[in-house]
């Protein structure tokens, strides 16, 4: 976050500033947003709470968002859809958790979190090599359908099999990082290693400082930490994107056959980005053990977890590394708002509460308002991501990015802002600030 | 994985071979799921060989089937009719649960698919997956709503249903080596009616003809005066038709659970089946079904016999064919070179 400081820099530094001054400003729209939501919520009560998700919502959305621009980092830009993206992010998570509890062998337990991170992400391309080595062979369906039973494979693997859980417990429930009867002792480090204000401990019982800053609720730090290692994943991804290898990415997904022709090894290409994928997969997975601590197979390998980084990419809009991002911040607002998915708010308490009680006791064929509102709009997430995702599909198929760089004729939206705020600013903007 | 008893493991194996009440066992079972397998992915690779749409809300169309035979059984007290009253309202139950998905598949083709069909061919995996996710949500709704089973959509709904099933189905009969059960019997004669119906439709109806010409060029088919789209809205009627059936003869088994999981259950053996067969061949799903329904069997054996003790091995061994076929043949065991390749 220490690139929003204009400090007196050398005059490519004040050109770079403003050509990303989108991504500034919505880095720090992401870094207020905490302090805003306890503002807002203060003053204006149930109707902030309704809209606004809260940070622990935010966590899951920074590492899922994660997982989801991965997701089209190979679908979107290579035109390969991996259905079975799930398998990296469960090797990235279940890499964390079983590294931490010394259960693979070679890496002792007490290695640091970082390096476990990266190593997961490491093991991930590994994987996704070898998957790619059988499905690169195919295109089309059949792409999709052997990575998705190769995920599968290892879902069920991950459901069975016991050395996962030392002890007796069942694997499908999950694992948890360290003993279970020891909460808290799962203090995973994240930051920028051997510079110690940078680092701190990321967790429900992790530090409440960073940088020197007391801000009194761990959640507040692990957000923070968690969201510097998404933008540094987005920014690396985004790098990649746009160097030539990127290109030959997208040259791949309009028409392989050409690109072949020009003398591009198109295998090699596919492959190098599925294993990039791959690995920020797996980063995502890491993530979110951080944070939460456990996995079980229900919320890493299978097969419904790809399932929504693909919705999430679809109503972001395929083909733009930072629409799935958004994409998921979409999905889970309208799942919190219509269905209470997240533990914050939404449009059923606030019914409840604004509405008169006269209304809410209105019988409908042995029913009550209140009843139905309870029935309908408590817990049911997918009925709604699923209607949106459907009318996404059939009528938004570029997705929200993708259909604003269409209205504003653009191929980025970060460099038409930028060029709008350098005519508006002209004569200002061009000169470092002094 | 494999048991503390594991040097058993080839004794055991010569004891199949070398018994044959044991052996003609599992060719029954085998049978009877391969026939149950094909059920379920005959409407799959039907719209699939047609319409290049891989069908994901196929396996919420089967959980339907089987959520509305599982009310029907209950509803009717079909445990006491006797066993030819209760097979005639099983007949009765099928043959609505048919008309009434294929009616819902109508609705779909006409409102839904038919406006991609100008899309590449991933929208569509796009578009069924959005109203798979939607219906199964859907269900769960409806069962904690109404309290179908205290609203417990994850657990097997309603014990009764396999009492409600006639006993006579569970009973066991020998003939000669084989020894089967009435439900064996009834899911391979249906297996084998499914197979025979969509083969003479396919071969020995116009309107398969129909079929069989847009398959093999719908521009060409279209030119001579078809009607593709007719064509393409009765095959999703008639895969979702039988994507119900599947479903009814499901809640029959008591191995089968009804419940909100088993869209998933149920869809992703037919995918793999679909694949294993080849896309878009109905012969190749046809014997894909008969290899894991038979590698199912003698999974479930393998299991029962304590060779090996990991419990969803089925599962494992049904997704370890896939992945093994598409090394060994990358376009499965019948597939046509260039269908599904491209998008």
């Amino acid at each position: 976050m220490s690139s929003e400081k204009t400090t007196r820099g050398p005059a490519w530094l004040g050109q770079y500033l403003r050509d990303h001054i989108l991504l500034i400003a919505i880095v720090a729209i992401f870094v207020a947003y905490p302090f805003l939501y306890g503002f807002l919520t203060n003053q204006f009560g149930i109707v902030a709470a309704m809209i606004l998700p809260e940070t622990r919502t935010m966590l899951t959305i920074l590492a899922l968002g994660l997982f989801a621009m991965s997701f089209d980092f190979v679908s979107g830009y290579t035109g390969y859809l991996s259905f079975g993206h799930a398998a990296f992010f469960g090797i990235g998570a279940y890499f964390v958790v079983m590294g931490f509890n010394g259960q693979i062998p070679l890496v002792p337990a007490e290695l640091p979190f970082m390096l476990l991170l990266v190593l997961g992400g490491l093991v991930a391309a590994v994987a996704a090599f070898l998957i790619g080595l059988i499905s690169f062979r195919l295109s089309g369906v059949y792409f999709a359908m052997i990575t998705l039973g190769i995920s599968e494979v290892l879902y069920v693997i991950s459901n069975n099999w016991d050395y996962i859980t030392p002890g007796s417990s069942d694997p499908s429930d999950g694992v948890a990082a360290g003993a279970p009867s020891d909460v808290g002792f799962f203090e995973p480090v994240l930051g920028i290693p051997f510079v110690d204000p940078l680092n701190a401990k990321v967790g429900p019982f992790g530090d409440e400082t960073l940088l020197g800053f007391d801000f009194g609720d761990p959640e507040i730090v692990s957000y923070f930490l968690i969201g510097a290692a998404v933008l540094l994943c987005y920014l690396a991804m985004k790098r990649i994107i746009h160097s030539p290898f990127g290109k030959v990415m997208i040259a791949i997904r309009e028409n392989e056959e050409r690109a072949r022709a020009i003398g591009y090894n198109t295998f090699r290409y596919k492959m190098g980005a599925f294993m990039i994928s791959a690995f920020f997969g797996a980063i995502a997975g890491g993530l979110l053990v951080a944070y939460v601590g456990t996995i079980d197979p229900q919320n890493s390998f299978f097969f419904l977890v790809t399932g929504f980084a693909l919705v999430a990419a679809i109503i972001g809009g395929l083909g733009t590394l930072a629409g799935p991002f958004f994409g998921y911040i979409f999905l889970e607002g309208v799942r919190e708002f219509l269905a209470r998915e997240g533990s914050g708010g939404g449009l059923q308490p606030f019914l409840e509460q604004t509405l008169p009680g006269g209304v809410l006791n209105i019988n409908l064929g042995g029913l009550t308002i209140n009843e139905a509102l309870d029935a309908f709009m408590t817990g049911h997430g997918e009925f709604y991501a699923g209607i949106i995702f459907v009318l996404f599909v059939l009528y938004i198929p570029i997705g929200l990015l993708g259909t604003l760089r269409q209205r504003l004729g653009t191929d980025s939206v970060a460099k038409y802002v930028s060029r709008r705020v350098a005519d508006r600013f002209g004569s200002s903007g061009s000169q470092p600030a002094e | 994985m494999i048991d503390p008893a594991a040097p058993l493991v080839i004794g055991d194996i010569v004891d199949l071979l070398t018994s044959p009440g044991e052996m003609s066992r599992i060719v029954v079972e085998g049978l009877a799921k391969g026939s149950l397998y094909l059920m379920i992915s005959a409407g799959l690779t039907l719209i699939f060989g047609l319409m290049d749409v891989i069908n994901f809300a196929h396996g919420a169309f089967t959980m339907y089937g089987a959520y509305i035979a599982g009310a029907a059984l209950l509803g009717l007290g079909v445990g006491s009719m006797g066993f030819l009253g209760a097979m005639g309202s099983i007949f009765v139950v099928m043959l609505l649960v048919f008309l009434l998905l294929a009616a819902v598949g109508v609705i779909f083709e006409v409102a839904l698919i038919r406006k991609l069909y100008e899309y590449p061919p991933i929208f569509m995996i796009l578009l069924t997956f959005g109203l798979a996710i939607t219906l199964e949500e859907l269900m769960r709704m409806i069962v904690e709503f109404r309290e179908i089973n205290n609203g417990q959509w994850q657990i097997d709904w309603a014990t009764p249903r396999i009492e409600s099933v006639p006993s006579e189905l569970a009973s066991v009969n020998e003939l000669g080596f084989f020894s089967f059960t009435g439900l064996q019997l009834i899911q391979i004669a249906f297996g084998v009616l499914t197979f025979v119906g969509i083969w003479a439709f396919l071969n020995k109806t116009r309107y398969g003809l129909f079929v069989r010409a847009g398959v093999e060029d719908e521009e060409m088919a279209k030119a001579l005066g078809i009607n593709i789209n007719r064509t393409f809205t009765a095959v999703f009627a008639v895969g979702s038709g039988l994507a119900g059936i599947a479903g009814v003869m499901l809640a029959l088994d008591p191995l089968w659970a009804v419940n909100v999981p088993l869209a998933l259950a149920v869809l992703l053996p037919a995918f793999v089946i679909v694949i294993v067969g080849g896309l878009g061949s109905f012969k190749g799903t046809a014997v894909a079904s008969l290899l894991v329904g038979m590698i199912d069997a003698l999974g479930t054996w393998a299991f029962q016999t304590g060779v090996i003790t990991f419990t969803d091995l089925d599962q494992l061994m049904i997704f370890g064919i896939l992945v093994v076929m598409l090394i060994l043949r990358p376009r499965g065991l019948f597939g046509v070179e260039g269908q599904g390749d491209h998008g």
